[in-house]
């Protein structure tokens, strides 16, 4: 077998064992292989992510070996020109490794690191960056080809092993957070029945695991798609888990709500996805992410056909965007031509495709101005929002920015730039005033999101995945912290009543810390001057190369419009450090606010407390070695064009994509400059809630305005309310009302002139018609009844009439007859 | 093997005959009466799974006729020359199969009536074999008498056994198809006469096509009786401002009778369209393609904004029936022609064709499905007002599930069947008109909107609010397979669309290649030519 | 002397019909309408016989004669019986008594 196969298969198998998980955990209780007080659903589900982070893991160890390890190791960025690497680990059995098989076509990622760089290390070229193929056929109309195909790259087996990793531990955690539901009579606090008393049902233990592993199925597949296509048949299928899970207290009229509001926005996104796809399979005839063969003959996948080999946009001279065409091109590079004419794109259809495609990735990730379903949806168990609403799913809409960047002409990349900026800031400010402990983490999730959207569309693409890896960590980690405080404090989430339960609940409270320093990007000053790099937790180093790289971008558009690109994040970076310190502060330190639930506070058992340890060792250090760390490295092998050189599309924007020395030139002073904010953040969040410096209830009062719009979430809610859900439902009224008033009333209308004019006609029939049949029949018998008379009977008078007859016929014959 | 003739036959009229034998049985019998209608309607299944199994996929040269198998034609009246003829196909294969299938469901969901029973299960089996029929029939009169055969029992089975304004419904779902059924005798007419006296399907499509040497139908003729054609066929499809006759007909009839409606009887007029209005008008056809686009989009917009606004459950379903059908008019009408040979345009009319067939089908599935969810809730507490529901979850967990799976299915997530067809008639319309493409798009927003918020009302939440609740008890067995079998063929056809899309695909490519040919202005002109 | 014209054939054929007519429409007494009528078959007989002797029709006036005597006899033995009913259910004969055929 080669490489490609044992990949797909290992990965197949961790995508599928979940499915099959859901199918056995969904009827437990109707199979009686378990019952309502077992722990065996949740241990299945466990042993299915687990075996399936197994999986990834040999996957991704399989790789890495088949590889020689040489994506593990910084040198494969052609900016590090290091002389001393190694170039001899071309043995002969890889070469047989990257052979082309059927169902695998050799990337084109490897002509283009042979292509793009000459001076490149030329060993790559005989390890493909990716793997991929089909897994069968959905439907097949001509030319045009759908099916469910495998891709897999460095990215994806990550993205595996990190979900899955994460999913481990969060499955592990949940069976410790829900044996609330291990119960014949679960007591739900949040509903009240009319009558004063609580709502009872029978717990739901297996079910949260069922729709757990269900939901793990779709992320995976999502991850390991092939096409867009099939992108969008896994995008849709999260977001129905997202719904099951965030109403999976479905008597709580607030949770299910917040599921509808979470999925409805959602296909909001998914229009403009579906209106990317339209285009895609309109213009470019095809979904396929790499190129394949089949009969012989070469199908172009989308990415060669755009970015050609070498990750330039062939873009027509044409005076403006507006006419501009991009030509599409095959993996050699060559132009594709249709009998004479070139095959080509409108270039602003591709714009329109890219932004399709992103409002997608808008709505999943709870980006401006879709942001506001994400909060909502902590109406879920907390186990979900560590897992669906903060480490996996809502990263997938970052992770399609991702996958789908070579698709991205610059004015897309920097619509998405704005959009993660916008969406940082916005949400960081909101994460200020919350209260709620799930819903500060929430907003920061949101926040974090958006600095990834914006790594992506200012050229970090790297920079942006390796923030959604960190970022996965270290926020499941909080989540579950937050989720430990919630259990130990017996469903409390307000922070206004916690404070000082780092006595209680020691281990939560530091592995949470380590989860606010890692997500502040805190990092000892001066020791990257000492050490040759900064001895940091993971947040540090992915923040660090957003930020680098969106000062990179801004220098190198000088526009005074696009600065902000850099200062926003600054600025949200330091607002962040702010609110997460606040959060630790008002939680863990400090004196207890609500002496109840002080007192009824207290530590985990280790199947809570064992996933926060894990994590946290993962959320520190993860990241180890930044830029040069093995991570960071991983992810940027499978960069989808390299940035060897500063990308423009020129000829038809000035818009200027940094390369990796670009970024690395400015690193020293973006990362400063963040580190400065951070602490800056940490230092007044200190002042405020642990010196009380200033009481904070005064800045509220000082700032009333400013606040009341901050916990009004910027009145983003009232506005959707008032734009769209109101006048939907007021033309649904409309539309039924048509029904009636018109519609119906044209049929009644004519249905009764159909009845009046029957009437008539009865009246006619009636009158005229029989009128002259009967005139004809009552003439007749009155006329034979006016001779009846004549009969009277008597034989002599009848005689005496033939006697007259007689005579008079004679009389007339005798008259008449000639003589 | 049973030869063509004997299998079809039977599929067509085993139900008619099984419907005789249902006279001899007493009519107190009611249990005996329903198995013996639940074995009818099975043995029909059985058969034309047994077509299924004989169709060949990769067809001889020797199976065709004219793109047919198992076709054959006898004399039925050949003083007017009409023939028996039937014939299948990989377009009305599917829907036979269908048929079948929904059928057996619904005599299975039949369970709940009491009245009447003798004469509704003889009802019943007429109509079914009127819509295979309708399904099998190439002779137009022949098509004609089933698609009328099958509407009085329809009315009788509204009108006895139905809601409180059953009569009103039946009535009004009566004279509406009659409506229809007069315009496409009158097509009918004007086609036998102008074709030299031929009912023949194929060869009425060969005339319309300009394939027949010194006979034509001109492009104004064509649009004429396409015209008739498409509003006889867009009432029972049903596509605004057609549409009004469906919730009330839904919402009078009894559940397993909605069940057919919705599954099987709005088939029909889809069917109608690509089997005669398409092939025997291609010139009417494309002429009215963009209206008919036009048509279709505005039919799921405003089905799904009227469903929004529905507060009696199987009203709503049925507006939901308005929306979905919109996408199939949408497929079928994705017409751009194609500028020469292999031009791409012709795959993304096939692909909306093909789409549209499929939709027919999942939506035959998903809807009969919702259906038959809001049926199990009425049969327990005889309402339908969807605010005076709620905790249905609680006290239905396993039928709460089943109708999420169902409900799903409608609002086309994927993986079920609902999503296959949606998409791919949304994708192939971009096109076609980027304007229309985008409006359709935003369907998946509404959808979305009223299915959930429907869940919502009715499943979630405390507490039942409305009466009757202690007669809410968990689905019995009966329900429980119907419900799977539903459900299951939703997740297969789902996961699995090419097990449909390869029998439909052939048949889609002969049918869109040979109307393309045919609007071709060369061939317009040569067959203008002909007939001068 | 000469010879008896067809005149005076007719003559007495003419007197028999009016006899007869005369008969039958004065008598009360359903045999005296019967008489009558034999008359007026009579006159008929002798008009056939005279028209037979007299013009060149050969024996077809003759013949004509001999059927109406036939019918003649047939017509009394039908007419008798039915005066005889009559007699039986009216105990009389007068044609005056009986109008049941009146419209």
């Amino acid at each position: 077998m080669d490489t490609g196969t044992v990949l797909r298969n290992l990965l197949t198998l961790a995508w599928l064992l979940p499915l099959a998980g859901f199918v056995a955990e969904i009827y437990a209780l109707q199979l009686r292989w378990s019952h309502r007080l077992s722990k065996a659903p949740a241990q299945l589900a466990v042993a299915c992510i687990g075996a399936g982070f197994i999986c990834s893991l040999s996957a991704l160890l399989y790789w890495g070996s088949a590889t020689n390890w040489e994506a593990w190791s910084p040198q494969h960025h052609g900016h590090h020109a290091d002389a001393g690497h190694d170039t001899g680990h071309a043995d002969a059995h890889h070469d047989a490794d990257a052979a082309p098989a059927d169902a695998m076509h050799p990337a084109d990622g490897a002509d283009v690191a042979a292509h793009a760089d000459d001076s490149h290390d030329k060993a790559e070229a005989h390890h493909p960056k990716f793997y991929a193929g089909t897994f069968y056929r959905l439907a097949k109309f001509g030319s045009l080809d759908f099916t469910l195909d495998w891709y897999i790259d460095s990215l994806t087996l990550v993205m595996f092993t990190m979900v899955t990793f994460i999913a481990t531990c969060i499955h592990l955690f949940a069976m410790g957070y829900m044996k609330d539901e291990l119960t014949e009579e679960y007591e739900d606090h949040e509903v009240h029945l009319p009558g004063g008393h609580h709502f009872t049902r029978p717990g739901r233990f297996h079910r949260f695991f069922a729709f757990l592993s269900l939901f793990c199925f779709s992320m995976l597949g999502l991850v390991l798609a092939g096409n867009i296509f099939q992108v969008f048949i896994f995008w849709e299928l999260v977001g129905v888990c997202s719904f099951l899970l965030i109403g999976f207290y479905v008597e709580r009229h607030s949770a299910s709500t917040a599921a509808n509001k979470a999925f409805i926005m959602n296909r909001v996104g998914d229009f403009g996805f579906l209106i990317g796809l339209m285009i895609l399979i309109t213009s470019l005839g095809t979904f396929r992410f790499f190129d394949s063969v089949e009969n012989g003959v070469e199908q172009t996948g989308l990415f060669t056909l755009v970015r050609g080999n070498d990750g330039q946009l062939d873009v027509s001279d044409a005076p403006s965007a507006v006419n501009s065409v991009v030509y599409l091109r095959d993996s050699q590079g060559h132009r594709l031509v249709d009998g004479t004419q070139p095959r080509t794109i409108s270039y602003m259809l591709l714009i329109a495709a890219g932004l399709g495609v992103f409002a997608g990735s808008i709505g999943k990730s709870a980006q401006f101005p879709l942001q506001t379903w994400l909060p909502d949806a902590m109406e879920g168990p907390t186990p979900v929002s560590a897992l669906v609403h903060s480490a996996t799913m809502v990263a997938a809409g970052v992770y399609l920015a991702g996958r789908f960047y070579p698709m991205f002409p610059p004015e897309v990349l920097l619509g998405i730039a704005y959009i993660g900026c916008i969406t940082a800031f916005l949400a960081a400010t909101i994460a200020i005033v919350a209260t709620d402990i799930k819903k500060v983490l929430a907003y920061s999730t949101i926040s974090q999101l958006g600095y990834m959207m914006l790594g992506i569309g200012v050229g970090g693409w790297s920079a942006g995945l390796f923030h959604l890896v960190t970022h996965a960590f270290f926020k499941s980690l909080m989540f579950l912290a937050s989720g430990s405080v919630i259990a130990g404090c017996h469903h409390e989430q307000d922070m206004r009543k916690m404070g000082g339960l780092r006595h209680k609940m020691p281990i939560t409270a530091y592995t949470m810390l380590i989860g606010v320093i890692a997500i502040a990007g805190l990092a000892i000053p001066g020791s990257a001057a000492l050490f040759g790099q900064p001895i940091a937790f993971s947040g540090f180093h992915s923040k660090d190369a957003i930020v680098a790289t969106a000062l990179a971008f801004t220098e190198l558009n000088p526009n005074s419009l696009h600065s902000i690109l850099f200062i926003v994040p600054l600025v949200t970076a330091g607002i962040t450090a702010f609110y997460m310190f606040r959060l630790w502060f008002m939680t863990f330190a400090g004196q207890p606010r609500d002496e109840h639930v002080y007192e009824h506070a207290h530590e985990n058992p280790p199947i809570m407390t064992m996933p926060l340890l894990i994590l946290s060792v993962l959320a520190a250090g993860c990241a180890l070695g930044g830029e040069e760390g093995w991570l960071f490295s991983l992810i940027s092998y499978s960069e989808s064009f390299p940035l060897h050189a500063a990308l423009s599309s020129h000829r038809v924007t000035d818009i200027v994509i940094p390369s990796h020395p670009d970024v690395l030139r400015v690193h020293g002073t973006a990362g400063g400059l963040a580190l400065l904010a951070a602490f800056a953040g940490m230092i007044v969040a200190y002042l405020l809630y642990c010196r009380k410096v200033v009481n904070p209830d005064d800045i509220r009062r000082q700032a009333g305005g400013v606040y009341d719009f901050l916990v009004d979430k910027w009145r983003f809610d009232t506005l959707y309310d008032a734009a769209f859900v109101r006048p939907a439902h007021s033309v649904a009224y409309w539309c039924q009302a048509f029904d009636k008033t018109v519609l119906d009333v044209v049929l009644h209308a004519s249905a009764a002139v159909t009845v009046v004019v029957a009437r008539w006609e009865r009246l006619f029939d009636e009158g005229m018609v029989d009128g002259l049949v009967n005139l004809v029949g009552n003439t007749t018998t009155s006329f034979g009844r006016s001779l009846r008379v004549v009969q009277t009977g008597q034989l002599r008078q009848y005689i005496m009439w033939i006697a007259v007859g007689v005579v008079v016929l004679f009389a007339a014959l005798y008259t008449t007859l000639p003589k | 093997m049973l030869s063509p003739e004997y299998l079809l036959s039977l599929i067509v009229f085993l139900p008619a005959i099984w419907a005789l034998l249902v006279l001899f049985f007493d009519g107190k019998a009611s249990d005996e009466i329903r198995y013996f209608g639940v074995i009818g309607t099975a043995l029909t299944f059985a058969l034309t799974l047994q077509l299924v199994s004989q169709y060949k996929l990769e067809p001889t040269e020797a199976d065709l006729h004219q793109g047919m198998q198992f076709y054959f034609s006898m004399p039925w009246i050949p003083n007017w020359n009409v023939n028996y003829a039937l014939g299948v196909d990989g377009i009305s294969l599917p829907l036979v199969l269908l048929t079948g299938f929904v059928s057996l469901l619904a005599m299975i969901a039949s369970w709940s009536i009491e009245k009447h029973l003798k004469g509704y299960v003889i009802l019943f089996l007429l109509l079914e074999t009127g819509m295979m029929g309708v399904f099998l029939s190439l002779d137009f009169l022949l098509f004609y008498v089933f698609w009328e055969v099958m509407l009085l029992p329809m009315y009788f089975l509204i009108g006895v056994w139905g809601g409180p304004r059953r009569e009103y419904a039946a009535i009004k779902f009566f004279l509406y198809t009659l409506a229809g059924g007069v315009l496409m005798l009158i097509a009918l007419l004007m086609l036998y006469f102008t074709s030299g006296n031929s009912f023949d399907l194929l060869y009425l499509a060969q005339v319309g096509q300009g394939q027949v040497p010194g006979l034509s139908f001109s492009k104004n003729f064509q649009i004429t009786a396409f015209i008739l054609l498409f509003i006889g066929f867009a009432i029972k499809l049903p596509s605004f401002p057609f549409h009004t006759w469906l919730p009330d007909a839904h919402v009078e009839a009894p559940t397993p009778i909605s069940m057919i409606l919705a599954g099987v009887l709005l088939k029909m007029g889809g069917y109608g369209i690509i089997r005669l209005a398409f092939p025997i008008c291609p010139l009417g056809a494309q002429y009215c393609a963009y209206g008919m686009v036009a048509l279709g989009v505005f039919s799921i917009i405003y089905g799904a904004f009227a469903a929004l606004a529905q507060t009696d459950f199987k009203r709503l379903v049925a507006y939901s029936s308005v929306s979905h059908m919109g996408y199939v008019l949408l497929g079928l009408a994705v017409w751009q022609v194609a500028e020469k040979a292999g031009d791409p345009n012709l795959h993304y009319w096939r692909m909306g064709v093909n789409a549209a067939m499929f939709q027919m089908i999942a939506h035959g599935i998903s809807s009969t499905g919702m259906f038959f969810m809001v049926g199990i809730l009425y049969d327990r507490v005889h309402h339908r007002d969807v605010n005076q529901f709620g905790g249905i979850a609680g006290l239905m967990p396993h039928y709460t599930g089943l109708a999420a799976g169902i409900f799903f299915a409608g609002l086309g997530l994927p993986g079920l069947c609902g999503f296959i067809g949606e998409i791919f008639s949304v994708l192939s319309c971009w096109n076609f008109d980027k304007t229309l493409a985008i409006i359709a798009a935003s369907g998946v927003i509404l959808t979305a909107g009223y299915i959930l918020w429907t869940m919502q009302r009715v499943y979630f939440g405390p507490a039942y609010k409305g009466p009757h609740g202690e007669a809410l008890v968990p689905i019995n067995g009966r329900e429980k397979f119907v419900s799977y079998a539903l459900l299951a063929f939703a997740i297969i056809l789902g996961v699995f669309p090419n097990l449909l899309f390869q029998y439909m695909d052939p048949s889609v490519k002969l049918l869109v290649d040979n109307l393309d040919a045919a609007v071709h202005p060369a061939t317009v002109e040569a067959a203008t030519t002909m007939v001068r | 002397m000469e010879p008896v014209g067809l005149n005076a054939f007719l003559m007495v054929g003419a007197i028999m019909f009016v006899c007869g007519i005369v008969c039958m429409a004065i008598k009360r007494n359903a045999i005296g309408v019967l008489m009558g009528v034999e008359l007026v078959l009579n006159g008929a007989n002798l008009n056939f016989v005279a028209f037979a002797r007299y013009t060149p029709f050969g024996l077809d006036g003759q013949i004509f004669a001999l059927f109406v005597i036939v019918l003649a006899a047939a017509e009394a033995a039908v007419a008798l019986a039915i005066a005889l009913n009559f007699y039986n259910n009216h105990l009389t004969i007068d044609v005056d008594r009986g109008n049941e055929l009146q419209g």
